[in-house]
């Protein structure tokens, strides 16, 4: 077991196997790819990815297509062969959520830079979704779990 | 910065790969037609503006504002 101190969180312990690598960082967080994906609470659909790098940093994120019935990406075939994705590998999205300080009613919800993990070697990207139906603020609203982005 | 002076129909050719055709000018639009491998990724300028904008302000959230 490793520790990590964060700023949110205090100090967590994992393990290596815990550890994502996101494949050149998030767009405006190029230098960091090392995170921990943590639960926000047990049966929340939230979950943090903390940086492993920098303390207080840390996204908030969720499964898109547990809000988003119509939710669809399609990546280039060279951007799943980077990833190593075969029709047989454990494939996870997670898309980041914006929430202004203090103002959880205008929570958003980033469809179009979705992170696509390999969920076999744990080795992630943020992807470019080119479809205007996709928001990068899209509104996320909890009461209803699945509607509709159209 | 190359600066290159094209007609309609006409194109560039990056690389002997990528190929970026004029279509259509109307007014202040130009639609442009491009040829590329897949594997070379092409998006407009202001998407990849737009999402680390949206990354840095999601850099922010406090978890007290978490619903749930």
């Amino acid at each position: 077991m490793t520790k990590v101190m964060t700023s949110r969180f205090g100090e967590i312990e994992y393990t290596t196997e815990d550890v994502l690598t996101v494949r050149d960082g998030l767009l405006g967080f190029e230098g960091f790819n090392k995170f921990l994906l943590i639960e926000h609470k047990p049966d929340s659909p939230f979950r943090w990815m903390q940086s492993l790098q920098r303390n207080e940093l840390a996204f908030l994120v969720v499964d898109p297509f547990k809000f988003f019935s119509d939710y669809d990406i399609e990546l280039p075939d060279q951007a799943a062969e980077d990833l190593g994705l075969t029709p047989t590998t454990g494939q996870v999205v997670y898309t980041i959520v914006t929430i202004p300080r203090g103002k959880p009613d205008e929570m958003t919800v980033n469809l179009a830079g979705p992170i696509v993990i390999n969920a076999d070697t744990r080795e992630a990207r943020q992807f470019v979704v080119e479809n205007p139906a996709f928001s990068v603020k899209q509104r996320l609203v909890i009461e209803s779990p699945v509607e509709s982005v159209a | 910065m190359l600066v290159l002076t094209r007609k309609l129909g006409q194109s560039i050719v990056i690389n002997d790969e990528i190929e970026i055709v004029v279509l259509e000018v109307r007014g202040e639009q130009v639609r442009l037609g491009i040829k590329a491998p897949r594997n070379v990724p092409v998006h407009r300028k202001e998407i990849f503006e737009q999402i680390h904008e949206e990354n840095v302000a999601a850099s922010e959230v406090d978890p007290g504002d978490v619903p749930g």
